[in-house]
């Protein structure tokens, strides 16, 4: 049986590393007594899939993960036991399930929207920062740069950002953002700041962000979908067609 | 004092993110004990000199951890040596280290308990004193300040840090550190002076109070003698567990979120070990074997899994193939938990009660390489270090395992030994080539022998305590011929670092002149020496110039049976009697049997201690 759930990962388990947060499902798994599948082969692995990865420190308001389990259960004794057994700042909202064999998360999630609180470290007023925001939309083509061990890469991120909006909160700017994802990559939103503070001047103080991703979708035509919904196949479906 | 706690809370979340691995400083894992400050007579908190992942992989840890928080007066938590970049973000904000769980200072505990395990983590603690703002020398303390208190191995012989620990405890703490943990909440309650206080708990088994010795020395440098002041024990003897089987263990333990250096459950199937390797210091201070009954075992698994939720249980002891139930045990946790995808690992298999078959039990689930530990080349060698295992023995070992369908095998070995020639070198190359041989012969494809050297450090309480370490520049030849002679690309050869083996021959046997050496080089930026990343051996070099002590007298030199030890005034039970007789034997060449199976061989822990060998099976 294929189980999808929603959950958020908050406060304290927003530092939870990605990589950690497949052996904490699946130690909670055990200790609730959840019948989870295992991969085949040499180094058997429980059959657990997140959508895309959370960064450390992100909190996220509603996440997705895959859990295949190796009988019948019902869905809401699953999500009453496992509740228990996870870390507090892990908390399931809901589950459902899907067919087996269907999409993987990572295939399906294509859009996320963040919220952002950015500290100023020069104050300024909302026409200045509209103005900024508005000038770095315009704009083309914006190439960043970043750094791996394999040396500097010129990425443009224009093209991920779908939408870009802002207003002053005391001293401090909160953002709404919503980028899209996908197989080819995506964009962070530290990325986005850090550019809007270069080329539009705007004063961010980037050492103290605090960032929330509030969703994470299935975007088609135009509508969000959450991967929980059948709806959310529309998309695929007439793709195919 | 919330508000301190609070204070650093926000203080660390603000650059948390920008540290490697933030969940090493966070405190709130699964299983975790948080106790309520004010409604606890004691606070205790458990110091491991070394990073999160190593520490939080240390059983004795969680056993003190768990055993002190399931006291109702007291309340444990635990703090690990920052990493270098936590180190510095810390310091750059003025934020003192913290305990875990309640992100309280380090300084408001009552008692700060280290463990030494290494000795290369010696400058770390000296770090972790003062990144807590506690002076690092007793004598610069005031009444605020915690007790600062040193177990484990190390502890054996803990003269290079005796200014900067206020005692020691010899040996297994399970009934000792309660009963130094009620003087402290008397000491609370109805304070004495300090003085007066080191004494009383100097009473208690295995308390070690060094500033109650007074050490001198000749004119050569050699001690002249060790003098205990009146009232406190000539000679301190290690704290012994008498019965294990009921002895407290933790079936809670902490799960960590990030990956650990053993990532698993841990069941302590027995203590102690008689096989009697005279260089291995484990093998001398953890007498007598001592083992836990499967019945106990059994139900410690369940209450294990079900509390971690871990996907592997580690049988862990310093031998446990020899643990006399070990294959009842085994088959009987694999068969109750690999439904469950529970596996079965052991720690180290002796090659000569490797046992094909309780390998492949424990293999169900999970497959890894294979390791032995023939430890030297001839069997004149192994002869001289007691460790009783035969070229066939390793030879049939490997082929059932090859047979068996393993195509990796490692292989440990130590260079250095006394007595050690160019034939005991050939021989790690001539069994490592064999061992290579069999698999292809027995038609297995992708042959992959691991051969890794470390060098003989000589231990304190062994009965190669009195020999040299051989010196550096000797050890790189060996290393660099047996790194020419075992190219061969079925095998892979990894070796120590042979300064770092120096420092720690210089530490196992030093004495309190040693803590000058310790400061200056921590002031100087030494920390994580056991990192090679870390480890900077100049800076090392340069302090014991600076101080004009010379660090090969304390490793190079050939000690007489006469010499007054750093640690004579320290036991493990085993009697000097028994290690000098047990170095004659090396030196001949002779065997000495393992007494669980073969004649008492009169070390002296049993009977005198009132414990004897206690098996299950």
């Amino acid at each position: 049986m294929l189980l999808r759930i929603a959950y958020s990962k908050l406060e304290t388990a927003k530092y939870i590393a990605h990589l950690d947060l497949t052996r904490v499902f699946e130690r909670a798994m055990r200790r609730a007594k959840i019948p989870m599948a295992y991969s085949e082969g040499f180094n058997p692995h429980p059959k657990i899939a997140f959508g895309s990865a959370l960064a450390v420190a992100v909190e996220g308001e509603r996440e997705y993960v895959d859990v295949e389990l190796r009988q019948d259960m019902d869905i809401r004794e699953v999500l009453g036991r496992l509740q228990e057994q996870l870390p507090s700042g892990i908390r399931l909202l809901e589950g459902s399930v899907v067919e087996t064999g269907s999409k993987a998360l990572m295939a399906v999630l294509n859009a996320a929207s963040y919220l952002i609180r950015v500290p100023m470290a020069l104050p300024i007023g909302p026409e200045r920062l509209a103005e900024g925001m508005d000038a770095w939309l315009k704009r083309e083509h914006i190439p960043f740069a970043r750094y791996s061990k394999k040396g500097r890469t010129d990425k443009d991120i224009r093209p991920w950002v779908k939408r870009l909006t802002g207003s002053v909160e005391g001293d401090a700017v909160i953002v709404e953002l919503e980028v899209e994802v996908g197989n080819s990559g995506s964009v962070r939103p530290e990325e986005v700041l850090a550019s809007l503070r270069d080329l539009e001047n705007l004063p961010f103080d980037l050492e103290a962000l605090q960032i929330k991703r509030t969703g994470i979708y299935v975007h088609y035509e135009g509508q969000h979908y959450s991967p929980l919904d059948p709806d959310h196949k529309r998309g695929f479906r007439s793709e195919a067609r | 004092m919330s508000n301190t706690t609070t204070h650093i809370r926000e203080q660390v979340e603000r650059f948390l993110p920008k540290v490697l691995k933030p969940s090493r400083y966070l405190g709130a894992e699964w299983n975790s004990i948080h106790k309520d400050w004010d409604e606890t007579d004691v606070h205790m908190v458990f110091a491991f000199p070394d990073v999160y992942e190593v520490g939080m992989s240390h059983l004795g840890t969680r056993i003190l951890y768990h055993l002190v928080n399931s006291l109702p007066r007291f309340a444990c938590e635990r703090v690990f040596a920052p990493w270098v970049d936590m180190e510095e973000k810390m310091r750059a904000r003025g934020i003192p280290l913290y305990a875990l769980e309640s992100f309280r200072p380090i300084r408001d505990f009552d008692v700060l308990g280290f463990t030494l395990q290494y000795e290369m983590s010696f400058s770390n603690i000296l770090n972790m004193l003062d990144l807590a703002g506690i002076p690092l020398r007793t004598n610069e303390r005031g009444q605020e300040d915690p007790w600062v208190i040193a177990g484990g191995p190390c502890a054996y012989n803990p003269e290079p840090l005796a200014p900067f620990i206020d005692f020691a405890l010899l040996g297994e703490s399970e009934e000792q550190l309660p009963e130094v943990l009620n003087l402290v909440a008397e000491q609370k309650k109805n304070p004495v002076s300090r003085r007066e206080f080191l004494l009383k708990v100097a009473q208690v088994q295995g308390v070690y109070v060094p500033e109650f010795y007074q050490v001198d020395y000749q004119e050569d440098g050699r001690i002249a003698g060790i003098i205990a002041e009146p009232g406190v024990p000539k000679m301190v003897e290690k704290a012994i567990v008498k019965d294990l089987d009921t002895a407290f263990f933790p079936t809670n333990p902490i799960v960590p979120y990030m990956e650990i250096v053993h990532d698993r459950m841990m069941l302590e199937v027995m203590r102690g070990c008689s096989r009697g390797c005279r260089f291995c210091q484990a093998g001398m201070i953890y007498r007598p074997v001592r083992e836990r009954s499967p019945e106990t075992l059994l139900r410690q698994t369940e209450e294990l899994v079900r509390s971690t939720g871990y996907g592997e249980i580690s049988l862990t002891s310093l031998s446990s193939g020899d643990y006399s139930c070990i294959q009842p045990v085994v088959q009987e946790i694999v068969t109750k938990y690999s439904p469950e995808r529970v596996g079965v690992s052991l720690p180290s298999l002796r090659i000569d009660s490797f046992d094909v078959k309780l390998a492949q039990e424990v293999q169900k689930v999970r497959k890894s390489g294979l390791t032995f530990a023939p430890e030297a080349g001839t069997q004149r060698l192994r002869d001289v270090i007691n460790k009783g295992v035969t070229e066939e023995n390793l030879m049939e070992a490997t082929e059932a395992a090859f047979k068996a369908g393993w195509s990796s095998i490692k292989l440990y070995f130590m260079i250095g030994l006394p007595t050690e020639t160019q034939e005991d070198l050939e021989g790690i190359v001539h069994l490592a080539k064999n061992v290579a041989n069999l698999g292809n012969k027995l038609g297995r494809r992708n042959v992959n022998v691991t051969v890794s050297t470390s060098s003989f450090v000589p231990k304190s309480h062994t009965p190669f305590q009195w020999e040299p370490q051989e010196r550096q520049a000797s050890l790189e030849a060996k290393q660099k011929y047996l790194k020419e002679k075992l190219r061969d690309r079925r095998i892979k050869y990894n070796y120590h670092d042979a300064s770092t083996s120096f420092l720690e021959a210089v530490f196992a046997k030093g004495d309190r002149r040693l803590a000058d050496v310790l400061e200056h080089a921590f002031r100087a930026g030494c920390r994580f020496d056991g990192w090679s990343e870390h480890f900077r051996y100049d800076v090392w070099l340069e302090s014991f110039r600076e101080l004009g002590i010379d660090p090969s007298f304390y490793a190079h030199r050939a000690l007489d049976y006469d010499d007054v030890l750093p640690w004579n005034h320290l036991e493990s039970g085993v009697k000097k009697r028994f290690l000098m007789q047990e170095h004659f034997q090396a030196l001949q060449e002779a065997r000495t049997l393992d007494c669980r199976h073969n004649d008492c061989t009169g070390c002296g822990v049993c009977p005198d201690r009132g414990v004897q060998i206690d098996l299950k099976g």
